[in-house]
């Protein structure tokens, strides 16, 4: 079979926005006032810890739950998932373990609107690209997980989606396999598609997601770009590493002997300052050099996703 | 309405290529043809079941009395006249009739001392044993016929007078209860097993869909009703088309054969149209209302083994739907089996007993048959926004109360 352009460019600019969503379940509220944006063409990073109320949120936004209270709007109207395109990936993976791989494939695809002929074809066309052509006449039990993975991946791709909401997607496959995943997800998102990313892997979060939205407990508690953020986070901040000190002592050279700074965390032998009060950078350096402390590295500090993650959501 | 009718199409091809579905089909029909084929295969053995000439007994069939007639109280020849199909072996003496009985050479032995007088000797006793009433009918003959010829009375005559039959002939003005028994006992048995079979088919097909996620991509694909409505649906016409297929090969197999069972079985398949049509209709609908039911059940568990368990309540109510239905065949016209005719519960198997065995008015038929239809549309759109709430709530079987209770809250 040659392979065929499934993924065609989009044309249209679309803005999705998710205005303060409120749900409960029985007297448990779960989600207070949830919020963000996200345009085609990006992705979001659609962070939280288990139990958060990601899928909750998810669920919302692809029709099964009402939300009490709140809005989504697509290009400023109301949103209808029913309407578009969606590719949706769940954390909680399924397909019918009995029934044939493209026999499936084939029926979810009508299912969302296309008909039999389109629906095999685009089947066919993402099994050749996931490289699992040869099981399409297999009952779907009999495949490895990661292959059963792939299944669901191509499910997810067979319509052709306007909006792709992956959860978890790069759970059960291997590297290999996960540069395929890599490459199609760029391509989506250089193609148009608006890609909402749920991942607890923050280097792929890092890797695809031009922003985030960082949930917790039923809010949303950061969002907006990564770069910014990041910036934002290392603001005023440096990474200190000493060659005659460890960290302990670092510490308490610190806490004792330099105004105006704050330690706010230690990483990789080194110790993150906060400069408080107006202080420099410049006056910092003196005071370090004045204390003999034997600078190894002195640098902006650039947290990592995961530093933000466990700063903003973590047990402390 | 399109994803509708996909769901019905790709839930139907499952149903019906299961190996299940052909094996238990193919088992039932095959049970049915040799069953119906009974008479030909004893035909072919020499010994119909049907057709036999009473009177024309093969020497060979004969069986064998020993007889000892005492002091000569009655004429050997008399008694092989009135059992000409006993094969009598007289004998001279009590040890050689005891012999004789006691070999096995014939069936049983008697000493005739007196006209109205024996004594039977047997090796082994049955229930089934008739040889003295065999006996005790032409001994009574004997001495009847004996007396009167004494008394100058012509014995043609007695016969005459007493053997005279009282002529009468039946007009079954309603419905002959006796000749529609039979095939109304069957058509409620076949609606009860296949309530319960394609019920708890339905209940575990929804289920294994939790259990097994894929229920996470079909209710992101098109909407819960097109998925419930589907599957109930396609569930219900594979059980009629299963049910379809064995009557019709019972049909097929009993014309073939009809002359063999001398027409004998011809009340049982010559259903009146209206019984038909009405069993057709009733047993749809309320078909169908129980497989809602289950299919909402289904949906309420997360575990294909919780079904039983949450599916024994509506299973009970069936039961005792289908035990008052039951026991109601005997009195038709009963004020138990008028009520259970209009609950839409019991109504389908019911309502179809009355118009199949009793009396019932057109305008009750009508009003059982809008309450079942209103029941099952209600039934379908409340097993509909139970199928949606409880799709994607996992973990322990959500109890139909709790579900109620939050449709109300939502």
């Amino acid at each position: 079979m040659v392979l065929r352009k499934i993924i065609e460019s989009r044309g249209d600019f679309m803005i999705l926005e998710l205005k303060n969503i409120h749900k409960s379940f029985s007297d448990v509220q779960v989600l207070h006032g949830v919020s963000f944006s996200i345009t085609s063409g990006k992705a979001l990073g659609f962070l939280g810890r288990n139990g958060a109320g990601k899928t909750t949120t998810i669920r919302i936004l692809m029709g099964l739950f009402d939300a009490n209270q709140g809005e989504i709007l697509l290009n400023g109207q109301r949103f209808n998932p029913r309407e578009h395109s969606i590719g949706y990936l769940p954390e909680e993976r399924g397909l019918y373990p009995k029934q044939k791989v493209l026999e499936q494939l084939t029926y979810f695809g009508q299912l969302r609107g296309l008909n039999n002929k389109q629906a095999k074809e685009n089947g066919l066309y993402w099994l050749e690209r996931l490289g699992i052509l040869d099981y399409k006449d297999k009952r779907l039990e009999t495949l490895s997980k990661g292959n059963q993975q792939k299944v669901q991946i191509a499910e997810t791709l067979l319509c052709n989606p306007d909006i792709v909401i992956l959860d978890e997607p790069f759970s059960g496959l291997d590297p290999v396999n996960s540069q395929i995943l890599k490459d199609i997800i760029n391509e989506l998102i250089k193609k148009g598609c608006l890609v909402i990313f749920s991942s607890h892997q923050m280097s792929y979060v890092e890797e695809f997601c031009q922003e985030i939205a960082l949930i917790d407990k039923g809010n949303i508690v950061l969002t907006g770009d990564l770069k910014s953020i990041k910036k934002e986070y290392g603001m005023n901040r440096i990474t200190l590493n000493s060659t005659n000190q460890s960290v302990h002592e670092l510490k308490n050279i610190l806490s004792t002997g330099v105004k105006d700074v704050k330690i706010i965390d230690t990483k990789n032998k080194g110790v993150i300052i906060e400069l408080l009060n107006g202080k420099s950078k410049n006056r910092l350096l003196h005071d370090l050099l004045d204390l003999n402390i034997d600078i190894e590295n002195f640098s902006i500090y650039e947290p990592s996703l995961t530093d933000i993650f466990v700063q903003k959501v973590g047990d402390n | 309405m399109r994803n509708f009718f996909l769901v019905l199409k790709f839930e139907l091809l499952n149903l019906i290529k299961k190996k299940a579905f052909l094996i238990s089909t193919a088992i039932i029909c095959l049970i049915i043809i040799v069953g119906l084929t009974i008479p030909i295969i004893a035909d072919s053995f020499g010994s119909p079941i049907f057709n036999k000439d009473e009177n024309q007994v093969a020497e060979a069939d004969k069986v064998s009395y020993g007889v000892l007639i005492e002091e000569d109280s009655i004429e050997l020849s008399d008694l092989e006249t009135l059992l000409p199909h006993i094969n009598i072996i007289t004998t001279d003496s009590k040890k050689e009739l005891s012999d004789l009985t006691r070999n096995e050479d014939v069936v049983a032995g008697f000493i005739i001392k007196a006209p109205t007088k024996y004594d039977y000797l047997v090796k082994n006793t049955s229930s089934y044993d008739n040889n003295t009433y065999e006996m005790d009918s032409a001994l009574l003959t004997l001495y009847r016929n004996k007396t009167l010829t004494e008394k100058g009375i012509d014995v043609s005559i007695v016969n005459e007078v007493y053997n005279v039959s009282v002529e009468h002939d039946v007009e079954v003005l309603g419905k002959d209860s006796m000749q529609n028994y039979l095939y109304t006992y069957i058509l409620i048995f076949a609606l009860y097993f296949i309530v319960i079979m394609y019920g708890q088919l339905i209940a575990t097909s929804i289920a294994s869909e939790k259990s097994n996620r894929s229920m996470e991509i079909l209710v992101t694909s098109t909407s819960t009703e097109s998925l419930i409505f589907g599957k109930v649906i396609a569930g219900a016409l594979a059980g009629i088309i299963q049910f379809g297929i064995i009557l019709l090969v019972a049909n097929i197999s009993y014309r073939i054969n009809a002359s063999a069972w001398d027409n004998s079985l011809d009340f049982i398949f010559d259903i009146p149209l209206n019984v038909l049509l009405t069993f057709s209709v009733f047993g749809i609908l309320g078909y169908l209302f129980y497989l809602f039911a289950f299919g909402a059940i289904g949906a309420l568990v997360s575990r294909t083994e919780d079904i039983s368990a949450s599916a024994t309540p509506i299973t009970i109510i069936f039961i005792i739907a289908f035990f008052i239905s039951m026991f109601s065949m005997n009195a038709p016209d009963s004020l138990l089996l008028k009520v259970a005719s209009f609950i839409p519960l019991s109504s389908f198997m019911a309502m179809f007993i009355r118009v199949s065995m009793g009396n019932v008015s057109t305008i009750h038929v009508i009003i059982s048959l809008a309450l079942l239809a209103l029941s099952t549309g209600l039934i379908g759109i409340l097993g509909a926004k139970i199928y949606k709430l409880g799709t994607l709530m996992y973990g322990n079987p959500v109890k139909l109360k709790t579900a109620i209770k939050l449709l109300r809250e939502k």
